[in-house]
């Protein structure tokens, strides 16, 4: 018994003080974690193959008229997989390490958005290559997503009307 | 014996009754029988050829075939075979016989399948609603094609789970709705005479998520590994491997060597990660928070670890149909071996100092003890039948990824009791880190997805099963239109393993009962497909009536 307890002792003895003094010292991810990934939506192109592969569908699009696509990546929702940035054909999607992510300012720190002109395009969804069949864009053609967070009664109103 | 010839001995057996008998390789059999004939199959399985019952699932094909797809599924271990019993009920009329009568593991799956689809298992002992919440229609099936993914019912007033009526002279303890030492939801009503219990009635699955309902009507092939790895927040990536190798398997697809072995690794890493939480967790549940604090202590390294292999210190987020999409590349196996042989040399001295510490062995042995006849019954899975004297282990028995080339010991112990189910954890934590050394060693080169240039084909179906840290995990895939499923079946170990927690409790002191709990690692987000509670945050927080009720009568929504 007390020689187990002295081992025990031991044990936790041994490798001193572990804690880190986080959040006073910072402590950075390891190796290409996914953080909050930065859209930079100069490059996009409206192609909506971050859409199609996202698994928590928090990528809305909408085709305001013939020529306007306006996408809306509604990040309060992301699980950080980092597959929009995979497929992104115009690497317009970056994982970055950033992960302290809380926010005092409104929801709107968590949303991006971007309206791409489009001239006559078709939205054959030609130009974004899928790398397997299993990627491919499900709803090609002009498209009008819900922007919604869930659920009927949802508060949530687009962005640009708050 | 492999699955033709075990199907040849069903036909032999239920001729006429047998419909349909297709193997899929050696080691899955399909067979659809009539619904009459049912229970003497099952029986059948169960009793002449010791088959293991696995779970039961419930397909809406009244689209296809105007009929309900009632599966029950078992598991053949010493001979490698996984069995699907199809039958199919006619859409006026959806009853079926109840197989648990004489097979009593079916008991909640059956249950589940009357709460998610409507079919009736007719002569079910114990009937009472079992997944949704108490306040959701009668008539409202949610697995059913027709009823929508984000359907919200209003909440009704004054309901309440119908309750088991404790012995006479008994007394009821309740634990729970908020079990007081993981902080998940889970309602145990103990039922006491003085210390001593008597009996247990369970109550859960208060946060059901829905998750089958989203991967077979708004997800696709390739979204739901991130959602499948969500259904556990300890042991994910178990679940993201098993979707994607039932896919694999349905579609003829074969995953590169490389990719086979970077699973292997991620699950092993995965399971050491898993059982050094437990300890952690089973110690604090009995008041021994040193254990907690230098378990955790050395689990951080590899969590910092995965967090440098995938991306991620948990929910690797590495899974896709096909492969992994991550490579471990050569420059990391320094430091994976560097990990876990740390790990390995304290563990092992925290192992020795177990057997010598009489308070924790009061605690452990001789405590909640299963026996294996009831083990087996209940189907129970993973550490908790292995402390049970079951030698059953899926990396062995039905082996997956890389395991078939590497070797994996079960690790077995038959006091029944608490103290069994630690020791098997503590050495299969060791067994892990020498099956990610071998891994590492015979890495084979190449690419580590496979490539797919043809869009898979509708109507396949195929079973998979992993060896979570808790138990097999066990995934079917009903392939459909649409680039995404028409039904996907998961069982998580924690399904078996709580059916037996009653059985387990009886005759042990009130005392025991929270670390006779703990002692099979319950997940119950697994089990409800549910939101996770964080454990490190340890908060409390009490409910008035009225906010229970509200959090209580909330419609189930994703």
């Amino acid at each position: 018994m007390i020689a187990s307890k002295l081992k025990e002792a031991i044990l936790s003895l041994r490798p001193g003080r572990v804690t880190l003094k986080y959040p006073f010292e910072p402590h950075d991810p390891e190796g290409d974690f996914r953080g909050y990934p930065e859209i930079d939506t100069d490059k996009c192109i409206g192609c909506g193959g971050c859409a199609a592969v996202c698994p928590a569908r928090l990528i809305m699009i909408q085709d305001i008229d013939q020529n306007t696509r306006r996408i809306v990546w509604l990040l309060e929702r992301c699980i950080f997989c980092g597959r929009c940035a995979e497929v992104c054909p115009e690497d317009a999607i970056t994982m970055t390490k950033r992960f302290e992510l809380s926010t005092d300012s409104g929801r709107e720190d968590m949303v991006a958005e971007c309206e791409v002109f489009m001239a006559t395009c078709q939205r054959c969804g030609r130009c974004y290559e899928p790398a397997t069949p299993l990627d491919k864009i499900m709803e090609p053609g002009l498209r009008q997503d819900e922007i919604k967070r869930g659920g009927q009664d949802s508060p949530y109103e687009p962005i640009q009307s708050e | 014996m492999n699955a033709q010839q075990l199907g040849q001995n069903i036909k032999g057996r239920f001729g006429p009754d047998v419909i349909d008998c297709t193997e899929l390789g050696p080691d899955q059999l399909y067979v659809t029988i009539t619904p009459e004939s049912l229970v003497a199959v099952a029986e059948y399985l169960y009793q002449n050829e010791g088959c293991r019952y696995v779970i039961n699932g419930g397909t809406d094909r009244r689209q296809q075939r105007n009929a309900f797809l009632i599966t029950h599924f078992f598991a053949h271990d010493e001979e490698k075979i996984y069995i699907a019993i199809h039958t199919e009920v006619a859409a006026d009329d959806p009853q079926v016989d109840s197989i648990t009568p004489v097979v009593p593991a079916a008991n909640w799956s059956e249950r589940e399948t009357y709460d998610m689809v409507g079919v009736v298992p007719v002569g079910h002992p114990d009937p009472r609603r079992l997944v949704l919440s108490d306040d959701w229609p009668e008539d409202l099936y949610p697995l059913r094609y027709d009823v929508a993914h984000d359907v919200h019912p209003p909440p009704a007033e004054g309901v309440a789970p119908e309750r088991l009526e404790p012995p006479e002279g008994a007394s009821v303890v309740p634990i729970g709705p908020f079990f007081p030492v993981l902080e998940e939801p889970a309602y145990f009503r103990v039922f006491v005479e003085g210390e001593q219990v008597v009996g247990a009635d369970y109550r859960g699955f208060y946060n059901h998520r829905g998750i089958e309902k989203l991967g077979c009507s708004v997800l696709t092939y390739n979204q739901v590994p991130f959602i499948a790895e969500r259904i556990c927040g300890i042991c994910g990536y178990v679940h993201s491997c098993s979707y994607c190798q039932t896919v694999e398997r349905a579609a003829g697809i074969q995953v590169p060597e490389r990719g086979e072995y970077i699973r292997t690794i991620m699950l092993e890493l995965e399971r050491l990660e898993s059982h050094l939480l437990w300890l952690g967790i089973a110690a604090h549940i009995i008041g021994f928070d040193t254990v907690l604090m230098q378990t955790w202590r050395m689990r951080e390294p590899l969590m910092w670890l995965c967090e440098r292999i995938s991306g991620n210190r948990k929910t690797y987020g590495m899974n896709l149909v096909g492969g992994v999409r991550r490579d471990i590349t050569p420059e990391v196996y320094g430091d994976i071996r560097g990990v876990i042989d740390k790990i390995g040399e304290e563990w092992q001295e925290l192992a020795e100092a177990i057997p010598g510490d009489s308070t924790l062995m009061a605690r452990l042995q001789g405590t909640g003890i299963l026996t294996s006849e009831v083990a087996r019954a209940l189907g129970a899975a993973g550490p908790t039948a292995r402390g049970s004297g079951l030698a059953i282990d899926v990396r062995v028995d039905h082996p997956y990824a890389a395991y078939d080339r590497l070797e994996v010991t079960k690790c077995v112990h038959d006091s029944c009791d608490n103290l069994a189910r630690v020791l098997v954890r503590v050495e299969e934590t060791l067994d892990a880190i020498k099956i990610i050394h071998q891994a590492l060693d015979d890495m084979p080169d190449g690419p580590i997805m496979a490539e797919i240039d043809e869009e898979l084909p509708a109507g396949r179906q195929a079973m998979s099963a992993v060896e979570a840290p808790r138990g097999e995990v066990f995934h079917w895939v009903l392939t459909g239109t649409e680039n995404r499923p028409e039904r996907w079946r998961v069982r998580a170990p924690t399904y078996a393993n709580l059916q037996c927690v009653p059985p387990m409790l009886e005759g042990n002191a009130l005392a025991d009962v929270p670390i006779s709990i703990g002692s099979y690692d319950p997940c119950f987000s697994c089990t409800e497909r549910m939101e996770v509670v964080d454990i490190n945050s340890g908060q409390v927080r009490v409910y008035t009536e009225e906010e229970f009720r509200n959090e209580y009568e909330r419609p189930a929504h994703e």
